[in-house]
Order: C-alpha cells, then sequence, then structure tokens
C-alpha cells in the first residue's frame, strides 16, 4: 500500500469519515524523522475544509534514536506557552504506515534557514534573537508539574542532571563510534572530573534548540519551535550551551544562532525565566553540549553506514559536522587552565 | 575517521541511482542534491588533504608515544613503532586507530599522574589534530 492510500485508512478510521489526501510531500528537515506535508479533506464535512497537516514518521535510519512518545508529549506540554504546531495522533505500532509516527497541524507561510547559510535572518537578526532567547527562558520557567511530558519523561533530582545527560551521550559514543576519538573521550573525562552546579530547577528542556529548528514569517516573528524529538527534564542551562555552540553561528562570531551577541541573549533569557546564567554551569554546559554533537554525529556515521550510504543528511553529519566538534572540542580544551 | 571517503563518493551515487518513491520528489529531493553538492565539494578537500593529513597525524601521535616510553612504560614505545603497510587511506586509517587508542591510554595515565606538562602538550596535539582533518565548509547564501 502506497503512503497515500495507508494515511487516507488510518484518517477514515481517526475521524470515522471517509478522508482522501492530497498534496503528499516529503520535506527536508527534521534529520531525525521523516517528515512529510499533506492535505486531508474529509468527506461530508461542511464547508469542506482542508486540514493541513505534517506526518513525521520513524525513520529506517536515523541521527540518533530518540521516543516519539516523548516528542509528542513535548509538543502537547509547550502548546499554549511556546509559538509549536497542534499534536493531532500518536501511532506506536508500526500497522498503519508501516513504521511508527505521529501528526500534528501544518503552519503554513514560514522560512527554516539551514544552519549553514551566511546571514539567513538579515535584518530581523535581532528581533528573531531577542523573541528566541525570550520563548527559550520562558520554556525553562514552565511549570511542568501534571503536564503530558510527566507521563513518559523521567524527573532527575537537580544535582544528578549533569550526570544523567553526561552518562547518556558518553554511551551513545561508546556504543556507536567505528573510529577512536581522543579528543571528545578527554573532553568526558574532564567533564566528569568539573561537575558544575546543581541545576536551579530542573526544567522541560528542548533538547536542539538552535537555529534551523523555528520557522519565522521572514518579518521578524516565529512562528513554531520545532524539532522536540530530544526533549527532556534536566538543567536549563543545556539548551542555551547548545544554542550558544560555534556550530550553529552561521560564519559570524559576533552573534549566536547568527541572531544576536551572546551576553544580549543571556540577559533576555534571564529576563524571561527568572533565572540567573552561573557562568561556572555554562561552561559545562558549552563543553558538554560539544560532547552531545559529537554523539549524535557518532551515531550519524554509523546509521549512514548501516542503511548502506544512502541517505547524504547522515553523510554531512557523520562527517562534516563530526570534524568541526572535533575542532570546537579541542578549543574548548586548550581554553582550559588545568586538570 | 567515519565514514571515508570512498563511502562517501558511493554514496552520493546510490542516493541519486536508487528511485525516490513519488512523494519523495521535488522540495526534499531539491535538498538532497544540495547536500550532494556540498559533499562532493568537500571531498574534493578530503582528496587534496586527506592523506597528508594522516601521515602526519601518525607520525605525530607515535612521536608523543614514544616520548612518554620512559616515562609511562614500554608499551607505549611498541604502540609507536605501528606504521600503515601502505598510503591507502585504508592502511592509514587502520594504523590511525590503533596509534589513537595508544594516545587515550596515554593521555587517562597522564591525567591520573597529574602531569600537567604533558596533557597540555597533549591538548595542543589535539588541536593540531582537529585542524588537520578539517573540512571548510564555504558560507552558502540563505534562499
Amino acid at each position: 500500500m502506497s503512503l497515500a492510500a495507508g494515511l487516507e485508512s488510518y484518517l477514515t478510521d481517526l475521524w470515522g469519515a471517509p478522508t482522501t489526501v492530497a498534496n503528499l510531500s516529503r520535506i527536508p528537515g527534521g534529520a531525525s524523522r521523516e517528515t512529510y506535508r499533506l492535505d486531508a479533506q474529509v468527506a461530508g464535512e461542511t464547508g469542506g475544509q482542508t486540514h493541513r497537516m505534517i506526518l513525521r514518521r520513524d525513520p529506517t535510519g536515523s541521527l540518533i534514536e530518540t521516543d516519539r512518545r516523548l516528542e509528542f508529549l513535548a509538543y502537547r506540554t509547550v502548546h499554549g506557552h511556546v509559538p509549536v504546531p497542534q499534536a493531532i495522533a500518536l501511532e506506536q505500532d508500526g500497522r498503519a504506515l508501516e513504521r511508527p509516527f505521529f501528526l500534528m497541524e501544518r503552519i503554513d507561510g514560514g522560512v527554516v534557514a539551514s544552519p549553514f547559510t551566511f546571514d539567513p535572518y538579515g535584518a530581523h537578526a535581532q528581533a528573531l534573537g531577542e523573541r528566541f532567547f525570550t520563548i527559550l527562558g520562558k520554556l525553562a520557567a514552565l511549570d511542568h508539574d501534571g503536564t503530558p511530558i510527566r507521563q513518559a519523561a523521567e524527573l532527575p533530582a537537580a544535582q544528578d542532571c549533569w550526570r544523567i545527560a553526561l552518562d547518556h551521550w558518553a554511551g551513545v559514543i561508546e556504543a556507536d563510534e567505528q573510529h577512536p576519538q581522543p579528543i571528545v573521550r578527554a573532553a568526558i573525562r574532564h567533564l566528569r572530573r568539573n561537575p558544575p552546579p546543581p541545576a536551579q530547577r530542573v526544567a522541560l528542556v528542548h533538547g536542539d534548540y538552535r537555529t534551523g529548528n523555528f520557522m519565522h514569517d521572514g518579518a521578524g516573528r516565529i512562528l513554531a519551535i520545532l524539532d522536540w524529538e530530544m526533549a527532556h527534564l534536566g538543567d536549563p542551562i543545556e539548551d542555551l550551551g547548545w544554542a550558544f555552540d560555534p556550530l550553529w553561528n552561521h560564519f559570524d562570531e559576533t552573534r549566536v544562532d547568527g541572531m544576536i551577541p551572546r551576553e544580549r541573549a543571556i540577559a533576555i533569557w534571564e529576563a524571561a525565566s527568572g533565572l540567573r546564567v552561573d557562568p561556572e554551569a555554562l561552561a559545562w554546559w558549552s563543553l558538554f553540549n560539544a560532547v552531545k554533537g559529537q554523539a549524535i554525529w557518532t551515531s550519524a556515521a554509523k546509521e549512514y553506514r548501516a542503511g548502506g550510504f544512502t541517505d547524504p543528511i547522515l553523510a554531512i553529519s557523520g562527517w562534516y559536522t563530526a570534524r568541526r566538534h572535533d575542532q570546537i572540542l579541542a578549543e574548548r580544551l586548550s581554553a582550559l587552565e588545568g586538570f | 575517521m567515519t565514514p571515508a571517503l570512498p563511502d562517501i563518493l558511493r554514496g552520493n551515487f546510490l542516493s541519486l541511482a536508487i528511485p525516490a518513491p513519488p512523494e519523495s520528489q521535488g522540495e526534499f529531493m531539491a535538498g538532497r542534491v544540495g547536500v550532494i553538492a556540498l559533499l562532493s565539494l568537500l571531498a574534493a578537500q578530503e582528496v587534496e588533504r586527506g592523506t597528508a593529513a594522516r601521515v602526519w597525524e601518525n607520525a605525530a601521535i607515535a612521536a608523543v608515544l614514544a616520548d612518554a616510553a620512559e616515562a609511562y612504560g614500554v608499551q607505549y614505545a611498541g604502540v609507536a613503532e605501528i606504521t600503515a603497510a601502505d598510503l591507502s587511506l585504508a592502511a592509514l586509517d587502520a594504523a590511525n586507530a590503533a596509534l589513537r587508542r595508544g594516545l587515550i591510554a596515554l593521555h587517562e595515565a597522564v591525567e591520573a599522574a597529574r602531569d600537567l606538562p604533558r596533557h597540555r602538550a597533549i591538548v595542543a596535539l589535539y588541536g593540531e589534530m582537529a585542524q588537520a582533518r578539517r573540512l571548510d565548509l564555504p558560507p552558502l547564501p540563505a534562499r
């Protein structure tokens, strides 16, 4: 059965009325899941309304193994607090479309920048940067007690956030490494010897909050924060460290994510979150995020091989970005005073 | 390092040669072709610099291991003697893997001994290794 026919059958069952699917098209981005846009039309629905939707389906190979239910629940948790599309349905068994998937509403008319382009935000960089870090601060302040994410995400103690995160990503490198990586291993040992202060609060962490993972309207307004597949509960400084990684600076060392200076981003985040950015914590989480990046690229390289070398996104992740993060890690290690 | 250059080039061929389903034509395929173009550009850099970078890195790691053998154990002198059977990328990478494993073990021992001068020398070597292996992505115009 074709993907379109499978979707029609599934939506017909879901909505209890014959449904047709049109304009089904895979779109770039969302490297951990296959992402498609589609229009669904329900027979007999008043006004002939078209449901504009996004399908996120598990891939055969991926940058990183992620939990689709967590991603789905993260969208449900932040909807109304952070600009995101509304999550519609989650199917964890693979019967309907061969692999697990979820559906969400589609937001049209926006632009998503590639992280490898120069100055993608132009005259709107300042406005977008202020909104981008305000949203991140609000996410850090969100009370997640009783929200959908708590059905699936473990709640760590504040003093354990760093260790849980480091154990996870160091374990990914240990499992997936195909060629010895002395630089990232030295960074992991340094992080273990020098733990950060406990999290000020345990927050919902996006996990991949950066340029290229939000949609904007081309006029300075953020329409949606995307790609919540690595969402978890942890130290909110983790997201700041990832957003500040030089990999995402669009070839501009004076601005984070190609938008605003780092100090301005910190001030905006502090105002929105009600928390303080401890420089010691940020330094730890910045080095950690370079380790996390290297772990993701290590998995991508493994998946590229396992998948028969057919996904060029996995190739560039496992090759270019891996080497870029080796440079970033080496620079950070050389800047440290001692052990 | 992984993936190797032949993997990338074979992968580029396969990515274009295998027919995509109808729903993966259009915007998705255009994006895919753009990534393949980037990979081709980076492959040219790897052809130009990759062999020299590996030869240099293997010699540099061997020198650090040989220098540390007296203080940290004769096993490092043994690892330092590993050389590639020939100048193919596969042979250079096989030797590199063994040398890197030796370097990881040495660095752990250096840290345990709190030998700061040698620690700094190894970290400086990491910087040179990363620089020699770098791939330069050009700033692409935003669409």
